[in-house]
């Protein structure tokens, strides 16, 4: 866990059940904020705020599912724990497909909950971290100038200074140049390194 | 030639012609006898007065002495006459006197033609001369007293005392012309005898001198009689005319009714029962095939004509009637013509005459011939005979009239054991009292129509069993008054046909209800999971806080609270599937319609959500409550409900919707509808989708709106579908309003 504490957010519209996983996942020492419609919470949440949704799928208005799409709109990182009364295969794998931790069916045992919870907030904190150094990734990108981005492409290609000197029709020496700043600009040390940070950038080799 | 010479013969003469014409009138006439007797007199008055005139011109004694003896024959032919004419126009006078006067008479006459010369004189000596008016002289006898005069005078008295005895009586009998006559005759003849008496008896004494010169005073006796029997003639033919014109009439009328029976086709019958004749119009031999002529014959020789099987009851209405314990008899029986048919007849009579002691002595009646009614009658017995249903007929007092063999064994009966008896006996003892006011209103308004619209009828066997019954009513007008012909179904089978459909439907509508929660099992399970869910984690929560040594009581109560609320919620849903589940007998109960559609809402509630169907509700309140079985209802909506979501699976966020709507009806019914916003349902189908296997959707049995049907027609409700103005369609279903609302 980090040192922000995560909430669990539940979106029921059932009172009952909301009162109750509200009681049991405060008794557990959970922060709990509990939603009785999707809309309420789609108002309401702020995406910043590390932790997880347990989501009931059939609920009038938007539905479970519904609210997983619009907070994928959004760009939200909010893992989503699916809860149902009665779920169908094609449902929870469409479920699961848009990234959501894990689909319970109710009735739902504290454990299983909790494990699920725990989860979705690991899973959570991977993905603030990947984003965080995708982030870090797409700012040393933006650095680069145009000339330097073409021959990183040519780089992580494989191919030799002379080469790149060949095909950008210039000499193997400016290549080396625009090679040393692209490397300094990316702050790696080695070939393999860039290579990596490429690739996940998405730049695609030639 | 002198006056006397003159009137004597002439008054003779108008004496004997008056005499003649009533002779002529009592003869040609056949007028009453004593016309004859009129006439003798006269004739007897003629001679007389020939005698007289002889008398008085008699020239000497001897010429005078055998007239005076002669002269008793017209003498006594007068006095005969003239009793009898009394007796015989008068009506009156004493026989004895009558007869004492005749005997005395004769006695007279014996006497006269015995004594010497006559009996008024035993010797005439001499004739004396009386000068009369114009000088004309008349002899009067002198001579010796005939002793036996006397007797003559004794019998003039008593002829005196009889004539004013035959007046006097005829006088008090006070008749129209009685008095006029008792004066007139009676007063002329009386006055004759005693003045003529007066006149001659002393003469022939020697008091007195007077001559036979009576003649004229027979006139006034004469003219009376004369005058009195004309009038009698004269009233006669009055008479006569009257009676002729009353005999026109009568035949008249005779004839009047000739043509009556004629028309009537009846025949006229009149028995003398003393004489032993019975007497038939024409028409009777024609009824029997004959010629119509009028027949004589003998009641032995008609009764061998009647039927043997109906002559026994034609005796005993005759005997009722012959001993007068009825006024008149009717009957009707058979009686064979000629031709060895036989012919209905329907007979009619009364007792016309009796004696002093009651004894019958002349009947008559009339006959008609009814055969072609009793073959129309048989007929129609035949019909109904023939027909399957039993049928009985009633009369206006209710009474059985007819049955067939059919009515006999549905009620168990034999035909004797029900004819005349009241229709009553085949009515349950519960409904027993209020029928004889229900058929008296029939008969006020009769129509052909079935009994008892919409109750269920029953009928009562005579083993005391009950049968369910239809009743068809026919009013039947005939000339024996007014009946209805009510025929009769028993309708057990059919009551058992109608249980069986019932309980085929019923199964049908369950099985239906669990294929239909087949598909519902996901919602169903939901709706049961989110209790449990939420009873599971606030047990979990509980322990929890009581494994953490919990200082919060009023929590875990609070907690304990929530538990028990699902708990019953998780309850409810399962009692709710279980009654649908469940296969029971139909019970049909007053229901809110808003009730069951909230109930069923309630139900589809997961499945709505699950689907993301979004559903609207109008519902009308105050609604009059229908009669039904709130798990058949239930079922329909629930279906239609299913069918919905079906309908809009395809569309997208707000367009998968659906409405359910309750409201009133035409009439005061109660109409529930399920709106889709769906494709709507292609026109040609709007009836077919409620046929078995019929359907619209990709993987539907058909079944679901085929069962909704027989359910809503079996609440005699009706069903149907229409596409909406905008997409979709709507099914609505219509009940009657339940009786107990309508105010």
């Amino acid at each position: 866990m980090s040192d922000a504490q995560p909430t669990v957010y539940l979106v029921d519209d059932d009172a009952s059940v909301l009162k109750a996983l509200r009681r049991l996942l405060s008794g557990a020492g959970w922060s709990v904020e509990a939603f009785s419609s999707s809309q309420e919470f789609l108002d309401r949440h702020r995406d910043d705020v590390p932790g997880c949704l347990v989501l009931d799928v059939a609920m009038p208005g938007l539905n479970g599912l519904e609210l997983q799409e619009a907070l994928d709109a959004r760009g939200s990182l909010l893992p989503v724990i699916f809860l149902t009364g009665h779920g169908d295969i094609p449902m929870s794998v469409r479920a699961i497909k848009r990234g959501a931790v894990d689909f319970l069916t109710k009735p739902v045992d504290g454990e299983d909950l909790f494990a699920a919870i725990r989860a979705a907030f690991g899973k959570g904190q991977a993905l603030r971290e990947a984003r965080a150094e995708m982030d870090g990734i797409e700012r040393r990108l933006a650095a680069l100038t145009p000339r330097e981005r073409e021959v990183l492409a040519h780089i992580v290609s494989g191919r030799l200074n002379k080469q790149i000197a060949a095909d950008l029709g210039t000499v193997e020496k400016t290549i080396k140049v625009h090679r040393a700043r692209v490397m300094e600009k990316m702050q790696v040390r080695s070939l393999a390194e860039l290579v990596r940070l490429a690739e996940r950038a998405g730049i695609k080799s030639r | 030639m002198n006056w006397v010479t003159i009137l004597w013969p002439m008054m003779g003469a108008a004496c004997l012609t008056l005499g003649f014409v009533h002779l002529l009138i009592w003869f040609r006439r056949g007028a009453s006898i004593a016309h004859l007797w009129f006439f003798v007199f006269t004739v007897s008055v003629t001679c007389y007065t020939a005698f007289e005139l002889a008398m008085m011109l008699a020239p000497t004694v001897e010429e005078f002495r055998p007239v005076q003896r002669w002269l008793q024959v017209p003498v006594f032919v007068l006095v005969v006459s003239t009793i009898w004419f009394v007796r015989s126009f008068f009506n009156t006078g004493r026989l004895w006197l009558a007869l004492a006067i005749v005997g005395l008479r004769v006695l007279v006459l014996g006497l006269n033609f015995v004594s010497p010369q006559s009996v008024n004189y035993l010797e005439i000596n001499s004739l004396q001369f009386i000068e009369l008016w114009g000088g004309v002289s008349v002899p009067v006898a002198r001579g010796v007293t005939n002793p036996w005069n006397a007797l003559a005078g004794f019998s003039y008295a008593l002829f005196g005392v009889f004539v004013a005895d035959a007046s006097v009586q005829l006088w008090r009998r006070n008749g129209r012309h009685d008095r006029r006559r008792a004066v007139l005759i009676g007063g002329s003849l009386t006055f004759l005898v005693f003045f003529s008496a007066a006149l001659i008896l002393p003469t022939h004494w020697g008091v007195l001198t007077t001559p036979y010169v009576v003649a004229w005073l027979v006139l006034a006796p004469l003219f009376a009689m004369g005058y009195e029997l004309v009038e009698d003639v004269f009233h006669a033919t009055q008479l006569a005319r009257r009676v002729a014109a009353g005999e026109a009439q009568v035949r008249q009328n005779a004839e009047r009714l000739g043509l009556a029976l004629k028309g009537a086709r009846l025949a006229f019958w009149d028995w003398d029962i003393a004489g032993g004749k019975v007497y038939l119009s024409d028409r009777w031999q024609e009824m029997l095939g004959g010629a119509a002529q009028p027949l004589v014959t003998t009641f032995p020789a008609l009764a061998v004509m009647v039927h043997p099987d109906d002559f026994p009851e034609l005796r005993r209405h005759l005997r009722e009637a012959l001993k007068g314990i009825v006024p008149a008899y009717e009957v009707e029986h058979r009686v064979s013509t000629p031709s060895g048919e036989w012919l209905w007849i329907h007979t009619r009579g009364e007792v016309v005459a009796r004696n002093a002691n009651g004894r019958a002595l002349r009947m008559a009646g009339v006959n008609e011939d009814i055969t072609a009614r009793k073959v129309a009658e048989e007929r129609f017995r035949l019909v109904v005979e023939a027909s399957p249903s039993a049928m009985i007929m009633v009369d206006e007092e209710g009474n059985i009239a007819l049955l067939n063999a059919q009515a006999e064994r549905a009620f168990g009966y034999a035909r004797k054991e029900l004819l005349g008896h009241p229709v009553e006996t085949l009515i349950p003892e519960r409904f027993r009292s209020s029928h004889p006011g229900l058929r008296a209103g029939y008969f006020d308004d009769p129509s052909v129509r079935t009994m008892g619209a919409g109750r269920d009828l029953y009928g009562r066997r005579k083993d005391g069993s009950e049968i369910p019954v239809e009743v068809g009513l026919n009013p039947i007008s005939t000339p024996e008054g007014r009946f209805t012909l009510a025929s009769v179904i028993d309708i057990t089978e059919r009551r058992n046909i109608e249980m069986e459909a019932a309980q085929r439907r019923s199964e049908l509508a369950h099985l239906s209800r669990v294929a239909m929660l087949g598909e519902l099992s996901g919602a169903l399970a939901h709706e049961l999971n989110q209790p449990l869910a939420a009873i599971l984690s606030n047990a979990q929560a509980a322990q929890r806080l009581l494994a953490g040594g919990s200082q919060y009581p009023g929590e875990v109560r609070e907690i304990l609270d929530d538990i028990v609320e699902d708990n019953k919620r998780a309850g409810a849903v399962i009692r709710a599937l279980r009654v649908l589940l469940r296969k029971e007998e139909v019970a049909h109960h007053a229901l809110d319609i808003n009730d069951v559609a909230l109930d069923v809402l309630r139900l589809m509630r997961s499945d709505l959500l699950n689907r993301n169907v979004r559903w609207n509700t109008n519902l009308a309140p105050g609604l009059p409550r229908v009669l039904g079985d709130g798990i058949q209802l239930q079922q329909v909506l629930l279906n239609l409900v299913m069918n919905a979501c079906d309908a809009v699976a395809d569309n997208k966020g707000e367009e998968r919707r659906l409405e359910v709507r309750t409201g009133r009806g035409e009439g005061g019914s109660v109409l529930a509808s399920v709106s889709d916003r769906g494709k709507g349902i292609p026109a040609g189908d709007l009836e077919r989708v409620f046929e078995p296997f019929v359907t619209t959707k990709p993987h539907g049995m058909g079944l679901g709106l085929s069962v909704c049907k027989t359910i809503v027609e079996a609440h005699r409700g009706h069903i149907w579908a229409k596409n909406n103005a905008g997409p979709g369609a709507t099914v609505c279903v219509e009940l009657p309003a339940h009786a107990q609302n309508v105010a």
